[in-house]
């Protein structure tokens, strides 16, 4: 992995090797096309963002699962002013709360292929990765109308 | 516990100010030392520094003895910033509360303060990006408008809100500010036709739905009840307070439209202080955005959930409704200076108390009040009551 371009504390982007995090694991992931977080085995909750211990019971024996890569927009919005350094260049995109599949579980997300005034609730999308630029790899969805 | 009065405010002017963190803490520390009837720097032996992002904002850190040194205090009990993003004045009042109460502080200043005007936007942008998860969230771009922007899309959706009620709490406010000349919005008017076609920030959020990026300070004088008599005759008495988080990342909020931790801490604020959401006439709540005022109504129990539009647009929240909202101007109208914001609150229900502001907000007779910040994702939400008798 090369340096990141930016300063690490202007930077987004999680570091995401080994070196810098226990759950290095998701990001290979990432790589091989896979949405992945952890779940406890020992009383089967499954955590968002990725865990080393488990929230609920405070134990570590925590396996790494696939979530749906497919979802629903539950709701969104768009960057139209105010965008973050490094995001400038990234007027009228679109974020939302995509519900993955039937897992229960809805993150956020950047939402690509699709104006904002096209999108409604409810509308399919599909997961996605992307490489950052400077070797790291991130995920998005993508709209699947 | 021993009783706690907040006895004096100060506060600087609120805008998009040519002057640096500690030139507008010096302003809000001089109005303060003006108005608290017989205070000697001396007697101040506890300082908390609300701030929520000077090391990104102003490049310091370690602030509490620069504020110190800045407002001529020598603290010897407790000497801190406290910081919860959007929350962090309130919190600083919290915890003069604390220390006053245990007995620990027998007269401590909360102190808050914000310089968010940079010569580059998106630079102070950035810095809100970092007030969610910024390695889950934030990466995505996002910040508050956004997450705000789908909290409105969400309750039109399920309850029918519309635009227009939404507009209303921005006029009501901008023209409460009116009547401040602290406010960023002083002498300026806001057309609720204007507000609708205005510039959109994130749809449906246009830019009269969004408080501003703003430079202010602010500062409040907390004493144990023996010792009020000696800074004012009317002090705001505080008799309860009350603080709840229940997740951060964004994927862990059970439901975007109804503010699950608004409600416990609310619940809890009424509870300690003996009182209900009927008997509250006024509110100083955390307007960051157009929706962010008519969730509180609901979360708060001013109206059942789902009709803070329409309590809006009846005019409930405003002089002569069940509840006025947000007096001094809110955060729309006074702008949000992120930790000077709950200062700005507390003053103002002073200012109440002691029926010097001027007419035009004055709620006749209020004899209690409560004041509300939420931070971040709505994921917390610290609530203060305040009363005008011990």
């Amino acid at each position: 992995m090369s340096a990141p371009s930016k300063p690490y504390l202007l930077d987004f982007y999680p570091l995401e090797d080994e070196k810098q995090t226990r759950i290095a694991p998701f990001f290979a992931h990432l790589r091989a096309g896979r949405l992945t977080t952890t779940k406890c085995e020992a009383d089967s909750s499954v955590h968002w963002p990725p865990r080393v211990t488990c929230p609920l019971c405070h134990g570590n024996r925590l396996v790494w699962v696939d979530l749906p890569k497919e979802g629903k927009l539950y709701a969104f919005s768009a960057l139209v002013l105010g965008l973050p350094m490094g995001m400038e260049g990234d007027a009228g995109a679109v974020v939302g709360m995509v519900e993955l599949g039937n897992s229960g579980v809805r993150i956020f997300s950047r939402i690509r292929g699709r104006k904002y005034e096209d999108l409604r609730v409810g509308d399919p999308v599909e997961f996605e990765t992307y490489d950052t630029g400077d070797g790291r790899v991130f995920y998005r969805f993508v709209s699947k109308l | 516990m021993r009783k706690v009065a907040l006895v004096a405010g100060g506060l600087s002017t609120w805008g998009i100010r040519p002057a640096t963190w500690g030139e507008l803490l010096q302003e809000a520390g001089q109005e303060l030392f003006a108005n608290a009837r017989n205070l000697d720097a001396k007697d101040v032996d506890s300082l908390f520094v609300g701030a929520a992002q000077p090391e990104r904002l102003a490049f310091q850190s370690h602030v509490a003895p620069m504020a110190a040194e800045l407002l001529g205090v020598r603290p010897s009990r407790f000497v801190r910033r406290v910081e919860l993003a959007c929350a962090s004045g309130q919190t600083a009042i919290q915890d003069a509360y604390v220390a006053i109460a245990s007995g620990l502080s027998d007269v401590a200043l909360a102190v808050g303060v914000e310089k968010m005007n940079l010569p580059s936007m998106a630079e102070a942008t950035t810095s809100m990006a970092n007030v969610l998860d910024r390695a889950w969230d934030g990466v995505h771009g996002g910040t508050a408008p956004p997450f705000f922007a789908m909290v409105a899309q969400r309750h039109m959706m399920e309850y029918g809100t519309t635009a227009e009620q939404m507009a209303t709490v921005s006029v009501k406010n901008h023209r409460f500010a009116n009547s401040n000349p602290k406010a960023q919005f002083y002498a300026k008017t806001f057309a609720k036709e204007k507000l609708l076609t205005g510039p959109m920030v994130s749809p449906p959020l246009r830019i009269g739905d969004c408080s501003s990026m703003t430079d202010g300070a602010g500062a409040v004088l907390l004493v144990g009840e023996e010792l009020a008599s000696k800074y004012t005759d009317t002090p705001a008495w505080v008799a309860a307070t009350s603080q709840y988080t229940d997740f951060h990342n964004l994927a862990n909020m059970a439901s975007l439209t109804e503010w699950t931790g608004l409600r416990r801490a609310a619940q809890d604020l009424y509870a300690r202080g003996r009182t209900d959401a009927a008997h509250i006439p006024l509110a100083e709540v955390h307007d960051c955005f157009t929706i962010s005022e008519i969730v509180e109504y609901e979360d708060l129990g001013f109206c059942p959930k789902g009709a803070g539009g329409k309590f809006a647009a009846e005019g409930q929240s405003d002089l002569g409704g069940s509840v006025v909202v947000n007096p001094r101007g809110g955060l729309l109208g006074c702008g949000h200076p992120l930790g000077a914001t709950g200062i700005g609150q507390a003053v103002e229900v002073l200012g109440q108390f002691q029926s010097t502001v001027p007419a035009a907000r004055l709620v006749k007779g209020a004899s209690q009040a409560l004041t509300h910040n939420l931070s971040g994702s709505a994921n917390v939400h610290t609530l203060t009551l305040y009363r005008r008798e011990s």
